[in-house]
């Protein structure tokens, strides 16, 4: 290895929390001048951490840290890591949106352009002028924040971080030092053309800089890197040099999720499918389109099928899913419901009265964590259980609310002392199945999931699927969006490719599998 | 032995219930706290028939300004236009009783739901902080009041023919409290009995997840509006009655935190999506027992009473907003 390029190296990093949860194991990682580096992984693989480790928030169990060559202690601060040549970018909440740009710019460096407490304003102008001037940032000084498009406003941070690492250098009079920015997951929030200018100015500032890239976004993380680690449960599963082998998108994908297939996941236990063909079309999407998210959609879903939008993060599949459930609007297109065109511009509630349910498998963003059981089923379910004995009012039933509930517990397999326990005191998956489980007895037409089994085990996963695949057999339609390709062999009978927005390719069930050497 | 087991297996399940009812209830305890307080230290003022029918006066008032308002504070947002409803709505039964006679006291409601719902629909549509428009509305409508007593010529807004309602049928049962029985059967039928409840804690605990519920979140805003508006006009007709058939002409600011006060003391987060109804008429026995305890005490001023309450409530909201978090779920 070229060791006039290396930079940084982090070897043999490990690091337990809490002595149980194995966060990183042995990992070695090399920074070089001049790159861009990308290190990939699903959530909770140990990327995060990896960071923190370097920028000193967590100090490492075990390993060493080598700068150009030589040994150096572990930053035990961020102030320590800027001092080292090391900042970094985080993913949210980094934006303080009623600050003006160079107030934003120099928030926390203050001091040093402090005279008898007042602040030197025409200075940091100035300097912020010319660091936006030699960084190539174009964008008014004197605006707030939030007026800014969201890639401006990271690079804005990005220069933020490295005026940070100057500045701090500059104090402790060392030679001039090649900064490494780690930018966390920084494309998220970005639409497809914010993320592109954003690459733009990466690769400008490669020339002085080096990037650590956060991501999972596979796509960019391929086009624009040039060297690619893959992390997986804490391990380094992969080391890719693109500039001297080519890696296909299916390969890193396979390396981030694990080899492990589904027969072995579900001891072979084959699901059955439902003969979709000949049904009813219940749902017909027409050239729906979302400026900056995805372009001219058109599929047909019809009665007791699952269709699955698969594609990389930042694909437009979640989007699309928001769209039909009406939390995104669309710009332009056709919805039709049960041979109705419904309005492109609807709401939940309007959508659920069309027959359009939603469920997330992310805990805490439908389910109501401090209420019981009960309550949390009811919230769908009011017209199961509600009375009408003066014909003018609905009075609850009490009685009709508890045996509802008791029968999805019981159906489910819900691990709890009653229906009248909180939420908050049941597991992952307990808490998912009741998230899923009011959808039971309301019985919508369709059912648009997102990430139906996050962060839950093997067991309250299957409990899940058998759930779903038996609403399914009961003629409900459903859209899968996930990150898990054997999420979708399990429940979907189509699967709809996407990349940039649009729709590749159409794959029946088997394809699907062969494809993914499932 | 038998017989034993089977005792026990009847009282347990009434002392759990008792308990959840108490733990869920916080403002329980501090009921039997001041009632046994005040009972041992100046028995003979504090339990004679008199102090009691008094007691059961202020409440009645208490409850009837804070009952209404809790529906939207469930929500997270606050509706402090209960003072103008009650004013300015006395001021209409005034101005139209020479019209419609005896029914003019059901302008009360009337005028509480139009105001309430021109609260939400600005609240709402317009996004307008609840606190600043509510607070304008009440400003505007104490200055009408004001205004017609002025323009008037007479000292106070009187409507002599109702004194029939300021008799009691039944003995030691004031009838502020009597008329204020309606507005509280109503308020714990649509926080208990109807989803308007469930979907109010829904919103304001979680208002992204009731949306994902297929919840209409801005018509559930709206409707609360509407009924904390109904509600306090509901209830102004018991202190109406209660004052000798006038309204309040003149804006005083501690009827404006009593409201409050009782809401907050009964364990009703000023952030929402829990407590209710129940917790408020807790809350007003508590904040009315205080007052009243502490005027009957020897050696307490009665011109500082309004400063010890002020500071009891700051202690209660502190409390109520720390150390209880986790009590406090219901």
């Amino acid at each position: 290895m070229d060791i006039q390029k290396q930079l940084l190296e982090a070897k043999n990093i490990s690091k337990t929390f809490d002595n149980v949860v194995r966060a990183l194991d042995a990992v070695t990682i090399e920074v070089r001048k001049n790159e861009i580096l990308s290190v990939v992984g699903e959530n909770g693989a140990g990327k995060s951490t990896l960071m923190k480790i370097l920028v000193g928030v967590y100090p490492p169990d075990s390993g060493e840290l080598y700068h150009i060559g030589q040994r150096i202690p572990f930053p035990r601060n961020p102030i320590e890591a800027l001092r080292r040549g090391i900042s970094i970018v985080y993913q949210e909440r980094g934006v303080i949106p009623h600050l003006k740009v160079y107030q934003f710019l120099f928030l926390g460096l203050e001091e040093k352009f402090t005279r008898l407490g007042r602040l030197q304003l025409e200075k940091i102008i100035g300097i912020a002028k010319s660091v936006f001037d030699e960084l190539g940032v174009r964008c008014d000084l004197g605006s707030y924040m939030y007026e800014l498009p969201l890639s401006t406003q990271k690079m804005v941070e990005i220069a933020k971080a490295i005026l940070s690492i100057r500045l701090a250098i500059g104090d402790s009079g060392a030679p001039d030092i090649t900064p490494i920015i780690i930018l966390d997951e920084p494309t998220a929030p970005l639409s497809i053309e914010e993320r592109d200018e954003l690459f733009q100015y990466l690769l400008n500032l490669k020339k002085n800089n080096s990037f650590i890239f956060v991501s999972h976004i596979i796509p960019e993380v391929m086009k624009f890197s040039d060297r690619i680690y893959v992390l997986r449960d804490g391990k380094l599963v992969a080391h890719h040099d693109l500039s001297v082998e080519k890696v296909s998108e299916e390969q890193l994908f396979r390396e981030i999720v694990g080899r492990v297939s589904y027969y072995e996941l579900y001891g072979g236990h084959e699901y059955g499918r439902a003969e979709a063909e000949g049904r009813p079309i219940i749902l017909s999407v027409r050239n729906l389109t979302k400026k900056g998210y995805y372009q001219d959609i058109t599929f047909d879903l019809r009665e007791g099928e699952c269709i699955g939008l698969f594609g990389p993060a930042g694909c437009g599949k979640s989007e699309i899913a928001k769209t039909l459930y009406g939390e995104l609007l669309a710009d332009s297109g056709k919805l039709i419901v049960d041979n109705k065109e419904i309005s492109i511009k609807g709401e939940p509630h309007s959508r659920l009265r069309r027959g359009i349910g939603y469920f997330s498998g992310e805990t805490g963003k439908e389910l109501f964590l401090y209420w019981p059981i009960k309550k949390n089923v009811s919230i769908v379910n009011f017209e199961k259980i509600v009375r009408s004995p003066l014909k003018i009012v609905s009075v609850i039933s009490f009685k009709a609310e508890k045996i509802l509930a008791e029968k999805i517990v019981k159906k489910l397999r819900i691990k709890a002392p009653s229906v009248d326990t909180e939420c908050y005191s049941l597991s992952g998956g307990s808490k998912q199945k009741v998230s899923v489980g009011k959808w039971l007895e309301r019985s919508p037409k369709i059912l648009i999931l997102e990430d139906p089994t996050i962060g839950i085990d093997v067991g309250a996963r299957e409990d899940i699927y058998e759930v779903l695949l038996e609403m399914k057999k009961n003629g409900i339609s459903m859209i899968l969006v996930s990150d898990d390709p054997k999420e979708y062999a399990i429940l979907c009978d189509k699967i709809v490719l996407m990349r940039d927005g649009k729709i590749q390719k159409m794959y029946t069930n088997e394809e699907f599998k062969k494809v993914m050497e499932l | 032995m038998s017989g034993n087991l089977r005792r026990g297996a009847v009282t347990l399940p009434i002392l759990t219930s008792a308990w959840r009812l108490i733990r869920g209830n916080p403002a329980i305890w501090a009921i039997l706290g001041l009632l046994i307080i005040f009972s041992s230290i100046v028995p003979e003022r504090f339990l004679s028939s008199g102090n009691l029918i008094a007691i059961l006066k202020n409440f009645a008032v208490t409850s009837m300004l804070a009952v209404g308002p809790t529906f939207v504070i469930l929500l997270g947002s606050i509706d402090v236009s209960y003072m103008g409803i009650w004013m300015f709505g006395g001021a209409l039964v005034w101005l139209l009783y020479p019209y419609l006679g005896l029914a003019s006291i059901f302008i009360y409601p009337i005028f509480g739901l139009l105001i309430g719902l021109f609260n939400g629909v600005l609240h709402v549509k317009a996004k307008i902080p609840s606190f600043i428009l509510t607070l304008a509305m009440t400003a505007v409508l104490a200055f009408l009041t004001t205004y017609v007593r002025n323009i008037s010529g007479v000292l106070t807004l009187t409507v002599p023919a109702y004194n029939f309602l300021r008799e009691s049928p039944i003995p030691y049962l004031p009838s502020p409290f009597l008329l204020a029985l309606p507005t509280i059967a109503i308020s714990i039928f649509l926080m208990f009995f109807t989803k308007l409840g469930t979907y109010l804690c829904a919103i304001g605990s979680n208002e992204e997840g009731a949306k994902l519920a297929g919840i209409n979140v801005e018509k559930y805003k709206v409707l609360a509006f509407m009924f904390s508006g109904f509600l306090v006009g509901l209830g102004s007709i018991a202190i109406f009655v209660h004052l000798g058939n006038q309204t309040r002409v003149d804006f005083d600011p501690s009827e404006l935190v009593r409201g409050l006060a009782a809401i907050v003391l009964g364990g009703t987060p000023l952030a929402g999506g829990m407590g209710g109804p129940h917790r408020t008429l807790l809350g007003a026995l508590v904040y009315v027992l205080i007052f009243n305890g502490l005027f009957l005490l020897p050696g307490v001023d009665p011109n500082h009473l309004k400063l010890y309450i002020g500071a009891l409530l700051l202690g209660a909201v502190v409390i109520a907003s720390k150390a209880l978090k986790g009590a406090l779920i219901a």
